[in-house]
């Protein structure tokens, strides 16, 4: 499943991970809207799995887990494993 | 312009850091000898102790007040604050207020934690909700990937290769050296940081500080003679961490902060900057003013490597350790150990002004707490 963000239903402003109130309007009201990827900015390797920060073409920079071999500054597609945001591609 | 406070530190102490505490040793127990230590230091009698703060990761599930009936204090100030490396500044500017107030009359200030086998992947784990549900899963195994990502960044944002990053490593080993506390005092080169074991790239094990059991205490009063705070600042969650991770709260507060103390970076005596790893010491000192020019690797080779600047004399985290919480309260002590002329060998010759930061709480990507003071012996 495509990764979910957290968008304010007053004002449309996405977050990722879970804020309570929005940052900018102040609303307490979430809805879930999936993203179509982003551009990974940074990546490292930890041996066991590799982990990235991916700015999400919504906005938010999305720290996720890396599959694959993606380096920095490439486009990646964004998926859900549980809560876990995961990028390939 | 912020009311500038009365009261004043008048001691410091630390139970000593250890890599491997004898058996028996608990949090409560190093909390102890850092309290017993730091009135025996001042001659303050227990007894007159009529506030009592406390930043520790592992005391739970007992607080302030536990410790307040397990040491015999009767106090009319009470504080625990949990909020990792800025904790002990937090302490302090809630402490000095109470002060001013007449709220409490002395006050102790303590930090410390020990972590026993499996209390340190609970912590990094569970540092937060955030971490737990989002983090934890990846598995990200602590903090140390993060900031391998922000030094990555930071190293192409200024043009920094490891070899800048060792000078600051090499140079708080250097003050570890002169450091009888410090848990790592055999002299390091350049050449043994960069052949040290990759961590995460591009941190290798000299660049993550080494978890040690440990306390740190400190006294107030609210007058007389002892160390005076010039000027305090805070601002935490300063960008929703919402921005790159390099620039940190201190950035926000380093204007404010020199007005108040009417002196700038280059008027710092001794200088001790939160080091949880090279990269956010360093981000730091660039907020301050520190690297005038904005060239960070001429400012880490000239002022740091070949001028010795006084950065972390104590060796700061890097090499004394990092004692939990206690390492939002290591640069304190050692700034009121130097500002009192109790430094030993490492003493900065006629330190008067003392700069210290606190930085932390990694809530998603890096720390959203920050806050700073200036001290003075007058």
């Amino acid at each position: 499943m495509s990764l979910r963000l957290f968008v304010c239903s007053a004002c449309g402003r996405a977050v990722f991970p879970h804020l309570l109130l929005c940052p900018d309007c102040g609303s307490t009201d979430w809805r879930r809207e999936p993203v179509d990827g982003g551009v990974l900015e940074a990546v490292t390797d930890r041996g066991v799995v590799r982990l990235g920060a991916v700015r999400t073409s919504s906005g938010p920079l999305v720290i996720v887990r890396v599959d694959g071999d993606a380096k920095a500054g490439a486009t990646v597609q964004l998926d859900e494993d549980g809560d876990v945001p995961v990028a390939s591609g | 312009m912020v009311e500038r406070s009365n009261a004043v530190i008048v001691g410091a102490a630390e139970s000593p850091y250890s890599r491997h505490p004898p058996e028996g040793t608990t949090t409560e127990s190093l909390l102890a000898d850092a309290f017993v230590r730091v009135l025996a230091g001042t001659g303050i009698r227990r007894e007159d102790v009529d506030g009592l703060g406390v930043a520790s990761f592992t005391l739970a599930p007992d607080r302030a007040i536990d410790l307040a009936w397990k040491l015999g204090v009767r106090p009319r100030w009470l504080m625990d604050d949990g909020n990792g490396g800025a904790s002990c500044i937090q302490l302090l500017q809630h402490a000095m207020r109470a002060l001013d107030a007449g709220d409490a009359s002395t006050i102790v200030l303590l930090s410390g934690d020990h972590f026993g086998a499996d209390d340190f992947r609970q912590l990094v784990e569970n540092y937060n909700r955030t971490t737990a549900q989002y983090l934890a899963g990846i598995p990200h195994g602590g903090p140390n990937a993060l900031f391998a990502m922000l030094t990555r960044q930071q190293m192409d944002a200024h043009g920094l290769d490891r070899e800048d990053y060792g000078r600051l490593v090499v140079s708080q080993r250097r003050w570890a050296g002169l450091n009888p506390g410090a848990v790592y005092r055999a002299p390091l080169t350049l050449e043994e940081y960069l052949e040290s074991p990759v961590v995460v790239e591009p941190l290798h094990r000299l660049d993550c500080v080494p978890v040690v059991s440990g306390a740190d205490a400190l006294v107030l009063r609210a007058g007389g003679d002892g160390i005076r705070i010039r000027a305090l600042h805070a601002l935490h969650n300063h960008d929703g961490q919402e921005g790159d991770g390099l620039r940190t709260g201190i950035a926000s507060i380093a204007g404010d902060l020199w007005r108040d103390a009417g002196a700038g970076p280059d008027e710092m005596d001794v200088i001790s900057v939160y080091d949880d790893y090279p990269a956010m010491a360093i981000a730091q000192l660039n907020d301050l003013g520190f690297v005038s020019d904005g060239d960070v690797g001429g400012f880490l080779r000239r002022r740091l490597d070949e001028e010795h600047l006084p950065v972390n004399t104590s060796g700061g985290q890097l090499s004394a350790g990092q004692a939990g919480t206690a390492g939002g309260m290591i640069g304190l002590v050692e700034s009121v150990v130097q500002l009192l002329g109790q430094a030993g060998e490492r003493q900065v010759e006629n330190a008067r002004l003392a700069l210290c930061t606190g930085y932390g709480m990694v809530l998603y990507r890096y720390g959203a707490c920050a806050n700073a003071v200036v001290l003075e012996r007058e």
